[in-house]
């Protein structure tokens, strides 16, 4: 008799029991886990965008202008550039060269260096219209500032990011001076854009097109002392040029320069740089030709990496000091401000310090 | 019998059937069963640069079937969590290892895994966009990988050791069901028969494809670092329990909160139903490998094949530059 009770009570209360606890998740069907305040999941910044080439054509010799089209693009300033990521997994920056009004289509104008790192080489070899690209969102370090007098300088393919700064100064209504170098006017692009901008602006003497097998190198001093005072001079082109500009300009603070980035140029070759590893107290050099990675791994042959492209993250290190050039193609920016990836990025001067 | 007839017997069949019997065989003879590798189905791990566009993939991307569907979204919930530890514990167990192959090895795993992750966690925002947001759900299993799995602040010593090591067993538990799981999506042909979307379907073959050949690298290491066989049924008994109740889970939140769907349950009648048709693993499957990774013998490369993997890895569209299919 009492087994019989006993066997009623237990079997009540896992009734009871049961009844509960359905209730309790009906209530909240994910009860009863706690969750991360901040979830990570799902939540990463959105790192790429996805863009179909829609043309591919060529405006000079050696130039490639690329069309790209999405519904997602974000907004633009002039001066802006975007990461690449190319098929083979390379990351190249190339500056916007459209009309930002243009909502849905970036463009982007590659010239093709032949001893280079191999970005442009696919570029001009391997896309074609019809493609798609992956990017990461436009970031600007070469911005547009307000002034009332631009004087702008481009050499060669550096006219890229100059051009949405003509179309917006000259929207704006401010007084610009265009000195446009190169090595002839067929490897040139957008000179007939360029003359329509001067010529809709009622001034065909703001653009100077100086083509060195015609006229040879630009007069910089000239220009640059018969500029408005407080003219914003604004140069992008190979370091030489960058350089002579410094050199001219009768306030260096008024001088904003855009230098080819050593991964569009290739050509220019990157910068040796330390690396000190302070958990293990070393130091080691990266010669211009090596990465950072390859470096570190001649002093801790342990530290681990996969695909030597920027891309899975294996060989993310926390950075310590010193300003990086980050060339990957997967760190979010949060990510970016304390680590890197050996395997592509680079000091942006002499000298880093890794948490190693 | 004696013992040298049964090893004449051994050769006998090793001679018709080479290498993968050879290997049961060597491992049959010895007196304390070991795990027996299948050394053929080793291959060099890479991780490869993937791009998928979700812009054209519907809410439910298995046409008609949205019980199927969910079942299988719930990887992308689990997974960019569970992988983004998986690489976490690996880099700690990395000091451990005595052989160059394997780190070799175990470093290629980590780089794959790290981009599965990534893959994964940029559908997301696609279902969120479709009216389906997995966050409640997936910040739980956040709270899993990064709290309850994570470092928990161990003296170093001995206790630290015993949860790395425990750890390790468990992805080793977890890799078994991946690659079982990988081997059945690269032959779900069922799949392709009834119009599944072609984006989600390369991702899903992408990643079953990688899983299949690094399905042996977490095993590895367990042996390497441990080996014991009673963390093995232990780890596995913890990995097994929590992958089912996460799974249910995963799938009931989603019956439940599809914008699409009123009124929907999941029930484990619809999943032997499912498996039945070829549209999700088969519950015959599924019982079977469970006594496949407690077998004393059981090694990795056993099941499955590296060159099915290989050659869909050398097809899929989104591993090969993402152009859509």
């Amino acid at each position: 008799m009492t087994r019989a009770l006993k066997a009623a009570a237990v079997a009540g209360a896992v009734l009871v029991a049961r009844r509960a606890l359905r209730a309790r998740i009906s209530r909240s069907p994910l009860w009863p886990l706690p969750a991360l305040a901040e979830p990570v999941s799902g939540h990463a910044p959105r790192r790429r965008l996805r863009a179909r080439i829609a043309s591919r054509t060529e405006p000079a010799q050696g130039v490639v202008r690329l069309v790209l089209e999405s519904p997602e693009l974000p907004e633009w300033t002039p001066g802006a550039h975007v990461d690449v990521l190319l098929p083979s997994g390379l990351v190249r920056q190339y500056s916007l060269c459209g009309d930002p009004a243009d909502r849905g289509r970036y463009t982007i104008a590659v010239r093709l260096v032949e001893d280079g790192r191999g970005g442009s080489r696919e570029v001009h070899d391997r896309l074609a219209e019809g493609g798609v690209l992956e990017l990461r969102p436009p970031r600007n370090r070469f911005a547009l500032e307000p002034a009332a007098s631009y004087v702008l300088v481009a050499g060669g393919i550096g006219i890229t990011p100059l051009l949405p700064m003509v179309r917006a100064a000259a929207a704006a209504g401010a007084d610009w001076t265009l000195l446009y170098g190169g090595r002839s006017r067929a490897t040139m692009p957008f000179l007939p854009e360029l003359a329509a901008l001067a010529a809709s602006a009622g001034r065909p003497d703001a653009l100077r097109v100086v083509p060195e097998d015609e006229a040879g190198l630009p007069d910089l001093a000239a220009l640059l002392a018969a500029a408005a005072p407080g003219a914003l001079v604004y140069a992008c082109g190979p370091e030489p040029l960058a350089a002579a500009v410094l050199a001219a300009a009768p306030d260096p603070s008024r001088v904003r320069l855009e230098r080819f980035a050593p991964a569009s140029s290739g050509g220019a070759g990157d910068r040796p740089f330390t690396v000190e590893l302070r958990r293990s107290g070393r130091t080691v050099e990266v010669a211009a030709g090596e990465t950072a990675l390859a470096a570190v791994r001649r002093e801790l042959p342990d530290t681990p990496y996969s695909c030597g492209q920027g891309f899975c993250g294996t060989c993310r290190q926390r950075v310590l000091a010193g300003p990086v050039d980050h060339r990957d193609g997967l760190l979010t920016d949060a990510e970016q401000a304390d680590s890197m990836l050996l395997c592509v990025s680079r000091a942006r001067e002499e000298r880093l310090v890794l948490d190693l | 019998m004696t013992r040298e007839n049964a090893c004449g017997l051994c050769a006998a069949v090793a001679g018709v059937f080479p290498s993968r019997t050879r290997q049961y065989i060597d491992a049959m003879s010895n007196k304390p069963l070991a795990p027996a590798r299948v050394a053929s189905e080793h291959t060099e791990l890479k991780a490869r640069n993937v791009s998928f566009g979700w812009e054209d993939t519907p809410l439910h991307w298995l046409p008609g079937d949205p019980f199927a569907t969910h079942t299988i979204n719930v990887l992308h919930l689990l997974l960019p969590a569970g992988e983004r530890w998986f690489v976490h514990v690996f880099k700690q167990a990395l000091p451990h290892i005595r052989d160059e192959r394997l780190r070799a090895d175990v470093i290629g795993f980590i780089g794959q895994e790290a981009v599965h992750a990534a893959a994964h966690d940029d559908v997301l925002p696609h279902l969120r966009r479709q009216g389906l947001d997995p966050t409640p759900y997936t910040a739980q299993v956040d709270w899993v990988f990064e709290r309850l799995l994570g470092d928990r602040a161990l003296p170093p010593g001995r206790a630290r050791h015993w949860w790395l090591m425990e750890r390790v067993a468990m992805i080793a538990a977890i890799e078994h069901y991946t690659a079982f799981l990988g081997d059945w999506i690269l032959n779900a042909d069922e799949l392709d028969r009834r119009g599944a979307d072609p984006v989600m379907l390369d991702l899903l073959r992408w990643h079953g494809a990688e899983e299949v050949e690094h399905r042996s690298v977490a095993f590895d290491l367990f042996l390497h670092v441990d080996g014991g066989y009673r963390r093995r049924v232990r780890t596995w008994a913890t990995a097994f329990a929590s992958l089912v109740w996460l799974w249910q889970r995963g799938v009931r939140f989603f019956m439940d909160n599809d914008p699409e769907l009123v009124g929907a349950k999941a029930s484990l009648g619809q999943f032997v139903r499912a498996g039945r048709q070829g549209v999700l693993p088969s519950t015959g499957a599924m019982l079977k490998s469970i006594p496949t990774y407690l077998s004393r013998t059981y090694h990795p490369s056993q099941e499955g094949s590296t060159a099915q993997a290989a050659a869909y890895l050398a097809s899929s569209p989104g591993a090969n530059g993402g152009a859509r299919p």
